[in-house]
């Protein structure tokens, strides 16, 4: 992705996320974006099938799980 | 006994003299107190002191013992409730990253920002454990904000220093953990792993770390990184003080949503059995390129000791790292969103841009990013059939100096810090349980750490290799020189 569309895309992002980028951070948003930009070039490369399911698995809560201490507090 | 002499031994020694009564619990935490004044000024592991809690808690502990607790002494191999019973920490100082929920104390995790909110109204469950094993806290240890480097330079806290060449940072996140262990402070400490938080300071520091299988022990109570690879642990100067805090910690606790529906399964009982008849790779590839002369020497010589001659290649190691980047990056910033948009200006200015970056991330790549990791364990399991225990550098090289921006070796220059943990990240990615352990004499000066990778749930292989290299004198974990009294 080349910087001209990452600027583009980020400003943009972070206006619909209500993030505000100040001045002296959004030299190094870009950077660390463009980073991850292209770690992710190498991920979309990977041919996956749509068998590949990702890797989390949610269970289920039942009403008596539910009680249990704890389960619905947050880490 | 000589309280300070026995805190520069193993955590199984003051246990045994404790439980014997040739030394009290309320002398081994006043020789740890007394080791963590002296030396904590240079190290700065420590970002809060409990000498209060630590004296109630070890005099209650005499008291319990000159009534005659604890009746059965943990004779038997034990994991979980049945081993904690048996007093097998009785009166060993620990310590523990301060991500830990400590009752009375705001769960800070590095921050600024937390240090704000209420104190924690309990211990989280995993301190609450070592407590009942009869060990005692003295301390909650520093670390990269958030855990989000590996480091341990933290801008608010200042940087943890490595106790073996104290102008050289201490690795990260879990940095305060490994420190202070290097330097005798505690026996045993906790920390915790996403990326490579607890494998790359125990490499840097010279100490032996275990990241368990994810899911193998409850994160409750401790506050989060990235759910999705998060990983509480232990850290030692013994294979086998490893393996009997690890016992200690394990139980199944259904408040953790990735804490797995499985029985404890001892490790220290069989630590000494023989480790004939395993079947032992080198993880080639990846795990050599980024590594530096005295990584790859270490690796050399624990293959060597272990007899290991078949060098195993993995799949597309390069895209497991980078997936785990991605979901490191989107998860973490997500769950700080709320402030990175009302005061980025407070976050640490090492991580702040990265973690505003992860926030703006696509959906699409993190999916595919979890996609990738399911693949990638499919892979390795298979791998697995055919091997029982892999080896690979932990680090790419030893310590940096504090400050550093580069590592270089060859014709690499790699960014420095987020580059330490290039060799762990792949290894979490998919959660399998890995054991760091130290090495000398690879650098003129520095350890550096060895991974020893097993199958998920085969904690107790990982824990037995380490045994033997450590008794066949390949892994060591001294208390470092320049702060030994």
């Amino acid at each position: 992705m080349d910087s001209q569309r990452i600027e583009a895309y980020v400003d943009a992002a972070a206006a619909v996320l209500d993030l505000p980028l100040a001045p002296e951070h959004r030299p190094g948003v870009l950077a660390y974006f463009a980073l991850a930009a292209g770690l992710a070039e190498s991920v979309l490369a990977m041919p996956l099938g749509s068998a590949d399911d990702p890797a989390p698995v949610f269970t289920p809560i039942g009403p008596d799980e539910a009680q249990t201490p704890g389960v619905a507090q947050p880490r | 006994m000589n309280a300070a002499a026995l805190l520069d031994g193993s955590a199984a020694a003051i246990a045994d003299a404790v439980r014997a009564r040739a030394v009290s619990a309320t002398a081994m935490t006043e020789a740890s107190l007394a080791r963590i004044a002296a030396t904590d000024p240079a190290i700065n592991a420590f970002t809060d002191v409990l000498a209060a809690r630590a004296r109630v808690r070890a005099a209650a502990i005499d008291e319990r013992l000159e009534a005659g607790e604890p009746l059965a002494a943990g004779e038997r191999p034990a994991a979980g409730a049945a081993a904690r019973a048996g007093w097998p920490l009785a009166g060993v100082p620990f310590a523990v990253k301060n991500l830990f929920d400590i009752a009375g104390l705001a769960t800070r995790a590095g921050s600024k920002i937390e240090r704000e909110r209420a104190p924690a109204a309990a211990d989280a469950p995993l301190v609450a454990r070592l407590e009942q094993a009869g060990a005692v806290l003295v301390g909650a240890l520093n670390m990269d904000e958030y855990a989000y480097g590996f480091t341990t330079e933290n801008s608010h806290d200042g940087p943890t220093r490595n106790p073996h060449d104290l102008a050289r940072v201490a690795g990260g996140s879990s940095g305060g953990s490994a420190a202070a262990v290097a330097a005798g402070q505690v026996p045993v400490s906790l920390g915790s792993d996403t990326n490579g938080s607890i494998r790359v300071p125990a490499s840097l520091c010279g100490v032996f770390g275990l990241k368990p299988t994810y899911g193998r022990l409850p994160r409750t109570g401790s506050y989060p990184f990235v759910a999705s690879l998060d990983h509480l642990g232990p850290f030692a100067r013994s294979a086998h003080d490893l393996a009997l805090v690890y016992d200690a910690l394990q139980g199944i606790d259904r408040a953790d949503p990735a804490c797995a529906d499985r029985a404890a399964a001892p490790a220290a009982g069989a630590i000494a059995e023989p480790i004939d008849g395993l079947r032992i790779g080198v993880l080639g590839g990846w795990f050599s390129e980024f590594a530096d002369a005295s990584a790859r020497a270490a690796v050399d010589r624990v293959a060597t000791a272990l007899g290991a001659d078949r060098r195993v290649d993995l799949p597309h190691v390069e895209r497991a790292r980078a997936a785990a980047f991605l979901i490191t990056n989107a998860e973490g910033a997500a769950l700080h969103l709320d402030d990175l948009r009302r005061r980025a200006a407070d976050f640490e200015p090492l991580s702040r841009d990265r973690f505003l970056a992860g926030a703006l991330l696509p959906a699409a790549w993190i999916v595919h990013a979890q996609r990738l990791r399911r693949w990638f364990a499919l892979r390795i399991a298979e791998v697995l059939r055919d091997v029982d225990v892999l080896i690979a550098p932990a680090t790419p090289c030893v310590a940096p100096t504090i400050g550093s921006e580069w590592i270089e070796f060859g014709a690499k220059r790699l960014p420095a810090r987020p580059s330490l943990g290039l060799l762990t990240q792949p290894i979490s990615f998919i959660g399998l349980p890995v054991c760091a352990v130290p090495v000398w004499g690879c650098h003129a000066t520095m350890p550096i750490g060895v991974q020893l990778v097993a199958a998920p749930w085969r904690e107790d292989l990982v824990l037995r290799v380490a045994h033997h290299l450590q008794r066949a004198g390949v892994a060591r974990a001294p208390v470092a020189a320049s702060v030994a009294p």
